[in-house]
């Protein structure tokens, strides 16, 4: 129990508190309709909080050292993940607001007309967020298992009983504020360390525009060590796997579940304009410092640690070496610690940058404090993606329609905690770093509701068995790929299961062309309703015309 | 209720669906298009940073975000061109929503 550790534990209890309370006193107001409450939050909130339920541990924990240890090949996350929301802002989720369903599946049930699609839907949704909170699960453990100075897999086992109560208690209301101040939050724990550092490195607080210049001499450093260049393009993999992996992240944001239900809360599809064009604003702020942070780590590690004696190492190492996740031996005998001798996990770059650069123990209380806001608020939204999945889509609409209120409540919280739980099982041992886990996820959802969305919206033609058919096929393409890559060593023009998405993708929208344009074409009434989603909301689609709803807007009409 | 005539709604649509082609298309050669060409690209010099490594860590997000907010501002302008009325479409949406 030293001074660090109380600042942190402090500053991650008072963060913990502020977002109980605000969603114990939005629960107070909000009980008599969480839509109302939803449609009430400018798209400028909106945008923050989709902002803290896209940014996840993988982006708060992950993505400055999956940049900084894959260097130029790295960029395609920042450009994938933020490249998502071109797609989903205009391609996807204007229409699916204006078509109105409460959750993904429900969606693809109804346009599609299909009882079987909807369940494969719910499927997908459960096996996409599953895979993605094992991503945030390993994340809280790494943050966890620094701040107890225990072992990640005994943080990760902390994380799961944490996740499963926050989830249980936040995922039954509506959490929008809640998830405002936890972008505030971990927006500011990201920034202060890169502005700290860039006066520290380049005497300019703009991080931004002032990494170059660091990025210019870390390439004279590489030269030197002979080793490959930071900045050199395509040292990890392939030039196609960096634009595989792209478009998997771009497509995979367009599709996720728990992404697209969030645009279902705003009043309008020009609300669901703004809410993307702010959110991105709002995500951006993090992706374009990450390079930077990754920089400017890369750079203290190799001048003011690598040449230091291995016996007189700073005090952090040491507690960073008991989590598993670095290990700094001297390999070669000479008592130096050497650059190539540093082996850092990606997931740990962020988290202990702070105290590398030596920021004070306030500001690594706050890093804590914002890893912990960004995986909890996506763990929440993931375990409320699964809970609906089960409990509204299969259980409500497919096994019991008589069921009451109260046992659907139940079964979605059960479903919270055994989801919780087993995916905390799966990420004691990950089975890749978090950026990776994560990418899996978005693998498969480029491979299913990608295709099944985009059609779904665009193509009038495409049909029930389409669909079917499109998903099976994208989601087992993609599944396939990524074990035959990983496990097989079989790759195609050098992708490898990260960007598996990309096969996926155009598996199902193959697919579901060839079957739909095979079988017959959907009954009248749908084709109408996909023709009105080319329209703002007064215009309606009704028998080849157009109609507009000119009636003068009475104010307050619906209260 | 009015009938609109369908070379109105045609052009609506028509209008809309041009708009986000081009910042689609911008979107891709932002991105796609600088990674195709990230070694000639590499040569030159912008801001301390070779061109590709800037274009990936900065100038296509920034390119993404500017795009989000044109979108957003132009789509607008549309509506407003055809009539819509913005407050009369929060109106109806707002009965659209589904409550199980």
């Amino acid at each position: 129990m030293d001074a660090q550790f109380l600042v942190s534990l402090t500053l991650i209890v008072a963060t913990f508190g502020l977002y109980i309370g605000i969603a114990l006193y939005n629960k107070a107001k909000a009980t008599s309709d969480f839509y109302v409450a939803g449609r009430g939050v400018p798209p400028v909130f909106n945008g923050m909080a989709i902002g803290a339920d896209w940014m996840s541990a993988a982006s708060f924990i992950g993505l400055a050292g999956t940049v900084m240890i894959l260097g130029y090949d790295g960029l395609a996350y920042i450009m994938g993940w933020t490249g998502g929301y071109l797609l989903l802002t205009f391609l996807l989720a204007p229409q699916l607001r204006k078509y109105g369903r409460y959750t993904v599946p429900e969606f693809i049930g109804d346009r599609y007309r299909s009882n079987t699609a909807r369940l494969i839907a719910a499927v997908a949704t459960i096996i996409i967020s599953f895979t993605y909170s094992v991503g945030q699960l390993s994340g809280s453990g790494v943050v966890i298992g620094r701040l107890l100075e225990v072992n990640a897999a005994v943080g990760t086992l902390i994380g799961v009983v944490l996740i499963a109560f926050y989830s249980a208690l936040g995922g039954m209301k509506g959490i929008t504020w809640t998830q405002v101040a936890q972008y505030v939050v971990l927006i500011i724990a990201y920034l202060i360390p890169v502005i700290f550092m860039a006066m520290q490195l380049t005497g300019n607080p703009m991080p931004w525009v002032s990494y170059g210049q660091v990025v210019d001499e870390m390439r004279a450093l590489d030269q030197d060590l002979g080793i490959t260049e930071y900045i050199v393009p395509f040292t990890e993999g392939t030039k196609w796997q960096f634009l595989a992996l792209m478009f998997t992240l771009m497509a995979g944001t367009a599709g996720l579940p728990h992404v697209i239900v969030r645009f279902y809360t705003v009043s309008t599809m020009k609300a669901a304009r703004w809410s993307g064009a702010w959110a991105l604003l709002f995500i951006g702020l993090l992706y374009l410092s990450a390079p930077a942070y990754a920089a400017f780590s890369r750079f203290i590690l190799m001048t003011q640690v690598a040449g230091s004696s291995i016996n007189d190492l700073p005090a952090w190492t040491a507690s960073w070496v008991d989590t598993g996740l670095l290990s700094v031996a001297d390999t070669n005998g000479d008592n130096i610690l050497q650059w190539q001798e540093i082996v850092i996990s990606n997931d740990i770059v962020v988290m202990a940058t702070p105290e590398i650069a030596n920021l004070g123990i306030f500001v690594i209380g706050l890093m804590a404090a914002g890893a912990m806001a960004a995986a909890l608020s996506t763990a929440g939204g993931l375990m409320i993606a699964i809970s609906a999945a089960l409990s509204h889509d299969i259980y409500f609409r497919s096994i019991n329609p008589n069921a009451s209120e109260k046992k659907r409540l139940l079964v979605g919280r059960w479903s919270i905690v055994i989801a919780t739980v087993v995916a905390g099982l799966v990420a004691l041992n990950p089975p890749g770093a978090i950026t990776q886990i994560v990418a899996w996820a978005f693998a498969l959802a480029s491979g299913s509701f990608f295709p099944a969305l985009l059609l779904g919206v665009w193509w009038k033609r495409s049909n029930g068995p389409g669909v079917i058919w499109g998903m099976v096929v994208g989601l087992s393409v993609t599944l396939g790929y990524i074990f035959a890559a990983k496990f097989g060593g079989f790759t195609i023009l050098g992708i490898i299961d990260t960007g598996a998405g990309v096969f996926g993708a155009s598996a199902a929208i193959l697919t579901n062309i060839i079957v739909s344009l095979a079988t017959k074409e959907p009954v009248k009434e749908v084709q109408e309703e996909v023709i009105d989603l080319r329209y703002p909301e007064q215009m309606t689609y009704r028998d080849g015309e157009v109609w507009m709803d000119d009636t003068e807007d009475i104010p307050n009409s619906t209260k | 209720m009015k009938k609109i005539e369908k070379s109105v709604a045609d052009a609506y649509f028509r209008a809309r669906t041009t708009m986000i082609i081009i910042y689609l298309t911008i979107g891709v050669i932002v991105s796609y298009g600088v990674v195709l060409f990230a070694e000639p690209l590499s040569q030159i010099t912008f801001n301390g940073f070779p061109l590709h490594y800037y274009m990936g860590a900065q100038g296509a997000i920034l390119t993404f975000i500017i795009l989000l907010f044109i979108n957003a501002v132009v789509s607008d302008k549309i509506d407003k061109k055809y009539g819509i009325d913005a407050k009369r479409n929060e109106s109806i949406s707002a009965g659209k929503t589904y409550d199980h």
